[in-house]
């Protein structure tokens, strides 16, 4: 219980309400840009589609900008369970429950939040259709819908055998499933990770799953176990740290085909590219492999949500990077093809894709929990200035994005990135891994793994809190 | 209850406006706030809350990681993306935020041994750390005890290249049980 009294409590709150009274001008909010809602006292309608961290994100800080503006969240589940730190949950060294958060905080700010699926956008009309049959205008919409997976990547594999092979690649019961299996594995047993091509969500993610796995094994008894990740990519993101780390920790040599790795990894044009599934026997194939996995983890490929497709937001021709993803202006998020829709999240393409194996491969933005943030909060700015007649806000973009693969040790990828000329630059210099070795060619002190794996704790709380609360 | 407390701070105090929606400083310094927390109030135990430390004491540490003068997991990685203005106008700004303590709760028998163990603490960052002697020494009442404890680690690591020297001597002449329990003093107290 927290030591807060009453009287310190209004003291607080007194002292913050005089100090924004102060510092804030409550003007510029009539302009003669400002849309007026045909309906209602609003000001103006936004909804958000979706309920991640970036359509939750753009629904409250559109709201904390501009509180006459009407705001509603429409996304089905009624909890939210966090993908980032959800391979810690897999490997038991965390309770579901820490990443799991409801809508009360955002409906305590004022967000309609409607617990309904949208089926359908008319964009002429500017209405969204919802299955339980509601109708909403709007004036500004948000599209944040995340992914949406491709099964045909594969022969033999569909959503219906995810109930038995899982991808736990939208966290809650698949990441629930997985750890079950896990659990269940006998010593000695083999888990499969089959990795899609890119882009995909969380690029760290299926190297932070396999290290946590192996970490696991080590701590239960099942130290002969291995894990097998069969990655359609030539490279990997953050590949030296882990790798050095896998080097310290779960016994890889010979790039993984020692025999006391407990981790291998076949990068696509060595066989890691699988084609095929015999769901019977968990067997996946390539054109040179064929693995049976005692635990079978398949990450389908995936594009943006399907509601994004259907609104006719996707690119539709260009490579697989641009084709298939919501293509933005950087200044604002403003989708491409709708200047009333904003596109934000893993759903959308940003930066300057670049395809992992390539030395410019920090170049791309990666599908993380933060940058669909940066990007909810570069969206609600230029939403609000759009609404109220002031000029376009200046971007900023920034993501961090943490992996923690043992005991007290976990690193960390940043990327900035500004607006020039209208198109996205990736700031070298406020970008980048942590280090591999000291300047001086020293080892980097355990301190500074340590450190990291204890803020992507402190991350993950704030990042749901900024999100959600 | 005191997330309830920091509910009420954004929703009372925090609360922007739609002039703030255009401004370039709110919009960097909401970067910060996807680890610091909304209006650089933390909510996250390994993360220092931001808002309202003095600015003297944020473009110092900040200007050191730019220059790598000064050691850090991944703030000097960040850091030196922004240009010296930015880094002086995100000090200010957070500097005019209202520090709020967040005051996590021990045992009585925990603030005596606190309070004795702070002994060599207190000069600079006054008896609960909430009145620094000058504007360069941080607030430390009601900061996140895990967070300085971490802070503690790296000034007692000759490994990690920390600028501070008095702090460094202090914090490494600390006996090893003594750390956490500073760390915990500061936390529960409220001003």
């Amino acid at each position: 219980m927290s030591q807060i009294n009453r009287r310190e409590f209004v003291k607080v709150i007194a002292v913050a309400s005089s100090a924004a009274a102060l510092s804030i001008p409550l003007s510029a909010c009539a302009g003669p840009g400002t849309k007026r809602a045909a309906s209602g006292g609003a000001k103006a309608r936004v909804v958000v589609i979706g309920g991640g961290y970036g359509g939750a994100t753009a629904a409250k800080y559109v709201k904390m900008l501009d509180a006459a503006i009407d705001v509603t969240l429409i996304e089905p589940n009624a909890v939210y369970t966090s993908c980032p730190l959800s391979n810690e949950v897999i490997s038991g060294h965390r309770d579901i429950k820490t990443i799991q958060i409801g809508y009360d905080g955002l409906k305590k700010r004022g967000v309609n939040v409607l617990q309904d699926f949208v089926v359908g956008v008319d964009r002429a009309k500017k209405v969204v259709t919802t299955k339980g049959g509601k109708k909403l205008e709007y004036d500004t919409l948000v599209m944040s819908p995340g992914i949406e997976f491709h099964y045909n990547n594969i022969d033999g594999y569909s959503e219906a055998v995810t109930t038995d092979i899982p991808h736990a690649w939208k966290a809650g019961e698949q990441t629930l499933l997985l750890k079950k299996q896990l659990m269940a594995m006998p010593d000695g047993g083999k888990f499969v990770i089959v990795v899609p091509k890119g882009p995909f969500r969380c690029p760290p993610g299926p190297y932070e799953r396999a290290s946590l796995a192996a970490n696991y094994f080590q701590h239960s008894g099942k130290k002969k176990s291995k894990v097998i990740i069969l990655d359609a990519n030539d490279s990997h993101s953050k590949k030296g740290l882990f790798t050095q780390a896998w080097g310290k920790m779960y016994g890889w040599e010979k790039d993984g085909m020692g025999t006391n790795s407990m981790i291998e990894w076949v990068a696509g044009s060595q066989g890691g590219n699988v084609n095929k599934l015999d769901a019977k026997s968990k067997t996946v194939s390539s054109d040179f492999v064929d693995m049976k996995g005692d635990v079978l983890n398949i990450i389908p490929a995936h594009k943006a949500g399907k509601i994004a497709v259907d609104s006719g937001l996707v690119g539709t021709k260009g490579n697989h990077f641009e084709m298939g993803w919501c293509k933005v202006d950087p200044m604002t998020m403003a989708s491409a093809e709708d200047p009333n829709i904003y596109t934000i999240g893993d759903s959308c393409v940003a930066g300057e894709m670049a395809l992992y194996g390539n030395p410019n491969a920090n170049f791309d933005m990666p599908k993380s929990a933060h940058i669909a943030m940066t990007q909810a909060k570069v969206a609600a700015a230029a939403i609000v200035a759009k609404l109220n007649g002031l000029p376009t806000p200046q971007p900023y973009y920034a993501n961090t994005c943490y992996s923690v693969v043992g005991d007290e040790y976990g690193f960390s990828v940043a990327h900035q990135y500004r607006v020039e000329n209208g198109t996205f630059k990736y700031i070298k210099e406020g970008s980048g891994v942590s280090p591999m070795v000291m300047p001086d060619k020293s080892p980097v002190p355990a301190l500074y793994r340590k450190l990291e794996a204890e803020y992507a704790d402190g991350w993950l709380r704030n990042v749901m809190a900024d999100a959600f609360v | 209850m005191r997330y309830k407390l920091l509910i009420a701070m954004a929703a009372f105090g925090l609360v922007a406006t739609s002039a703030q929606a255009n401004d370039p400083i709110a919009g960097l310094a909401n970067t910060c706030n996807n680890c610091h927390g909304t209006g650089g109030v933390s909510v996250g135990h390994s993360m220092p809350s931001i808002a309202g430390l003095s600015e003297t004491y944020l473009k110092h540490i900040l200007m050191e990681w730019k220059s790598g003068a000064r050691a850090s997991a991944n703030m000097t990685r960040l850091i030196a993306g922004y240009t010296d203005a930015e880094i002086a106008a995100l000090a200010k700004y957070y500097s005019k935020l209202p520090w709020t303590p967040v005051v996590q709760s021990v045992s009585a028998d925990l603030i005596a041994k606190g309070k004795d163990v702070t002994d060599r603490c207190e000069t600079c960052h006054g008896v609960t750390g909430g009145k620094p002697d000058d504007e360069e020494t941080p607030r430390l009442n009601g900061q996140w005890a895990k967070y300085l404890e971490l802070e503690m680690l790296k000034y007692r690591d000759p490994g990690f290249q920390m600028t501070h020297k008095k702090m460094i001597r202090n914090a490494q002449k600390m006996e090893q049980g003594d750390v956490e329990t500073a760390a915990k003093y500061y936390g529960a107290q409220s001003k």
